[in-house]
């Protein structure tokens, strides 16, 4: 009976938690009360059992034989270990997420730089009291004047005013 | 300052729209020459230095080196009287008519003027500052959603901590499988050799018993009448 296999990797629960967006606290809160209940119970149980006493129940037993028989048996016995059937689907979860968070990130920086674009408009503007109606126009093509559509002074629905 | 700006361009404008839009900042449709693409340097704040609110300054500057501080005024002084005494300018009854409008034009300028001068101001000011306000606004929103955009990215490679959560979970649940089987199969078997251990007690406790009462009943069996009889005579007696 072998000790223990796989060396479980430290989990910083706390820098998890900054990272975590409001929206999903409560799958995360869930995720750590399973995690904390699991821990607990392996560390509940002791990673060997006790021995047993054969040399007791060598004499104590009067049947003959059988403790030896026994004995024998139990030292020969392996535990099979339990099959792993989950980290596969995991490693799958992994890798859609990898790939949902490439997608998310490159449509996050399409947009900076979409922002960035609009706040250098915004930075190189000259300021408005040294612009001219035509240099607003053409910063702001919303401002400008539909002369043809209403040729007559004040060139907007008056409703616009 | 815009407003009187629109009062001067606006037949600019109206010459210069149906030439199209230019890429350059402002629009050069009074330019004959040849087109320079420097951008148009900032417009003058105030209007040119005026004497007496009509002559300008640069009327007594020219003058100065020449004939001192009061050659102007000389200069208008000599051309009035000359107007008036060569009678070139006669005077009559609209000269009155002039004058009398002529006051009332200054003495209401130098009244209201300042206070409607403010008051222009103001609305244009306000115009600026609307402007002023909705620029400032678009950037920091912008800057803003810069920040979370990058806040979120960071949020994203912290998916790695889920999964590593998840194995564990799965590794512990495993761990603990297993060593519940060791330690049923430990228990199963100290309790089969209990089990004949006590077992062998059982066996031996209840020969002990039997042979006991088999004693028992065979003694008193074998206490005959004729025995008894003495043992039992003191009793009665």
């Amino acid at each position: 009976m072998a000790g223990r296999r796989v060396a479980l990797k430290a989990i910083d629960w706390m820098a998890f938690a900054e990272r975590v967006p409001p929206n999903q606290r409560a799958m995360f809160n869930n995720l750590k009360t399973r995690s904390d209940a699991i821990a607990a119970k392996l560390a509940s149980l002791p990673e060997t059992p006790a021995p047993i006493n054969w040399a007791y129940y060598k004499t104590a037993v009067a049947k003959a034989g059988m403790v030896d028989d026994f004995e024998k048996k139990f030292a020969a016995l392996t535990i099979p270990v339990p099959a792993d059937t989950e980290t596969t689907k995991i490693d799958a979860q992994e890798q859609e997420a990898n790939k949902n968070a490439a997608d998310y990130v490159q449509a996050s920086k399409a947009r900076i730089t979409q922002y960035e674009a609009e706040l250098a408009k915004f930075q190189n503007m000259i300021p408005f009291d040294q612009m001219t109606i035509e240099d607003l126009n053409h910063t702001f093509p919303e401002t400008k004047l539909d002369k043809e559509k209403y040729p007559y002074w004040p060139h907007k629905p008056i409703a616009d005013l | 300052m815009l407003s009187r700006l629109v009062l001067v361009s606006a037949p600019v404008l109206k010459n210069g729209g149906s030439f199209g839009a230019c890429a350059v900042q402002a629009s050069r449709s009074l330019h004959t020459s040849e087109q320079k693409k420097a951008p148009v340097p900032p417009l003058p704040e105030k209007g040119g230095q005026t004497r007496h609110g009509i002559i300008p300054e640069e009327l007594f500057t020219l003058l100065y080196p020449k004939t001192g501080v009061t050659g102007p005024y000389m200069l208008g002084t000599g051309l009035l009287l000359y107007l008036l005494s060569k009678e070139i300018y006669v005077v009559n009854h609209e000269t009155i008519a002039a004058a009398s409008i002529g006051a009332v034009i200054i003495y209401g300028v130098k009244k209201f003027g300042p206070s409607v001068a403010a008051f222009a101001d103001k609305l244009n000011e306000e115009k600026v500052a609307k402007a002023q306000e909705v620029k400032d606004l678009a950037m920091t929103n912008l800057t803003q959603a810069i920040e979370e955009e990058k806040k979120e990215q960071w949020r994203v490679e912290g998916r790695q901590m889920l999964f590593d959560a998840k194995r564990n979970n799965v590794a512990m649940l495993l761990e603990t499988n297993y060593r519940e089987r060791i330690h049923m199969v430990t228990n199963e078997v100290k309790k089969r050799l209990d089990y004949q251990i006590e077992l062998q007690n059982l066996h031996r406790r209840m020969e002990q018993e039997h042979m006991v009462d088999w004693v028992e009943k065979n003694v008193i069996k074998s206490i005959t009448p004729q025995q008894a009889r003495p043992s039992l005579r003191p009793c009665t007696h």
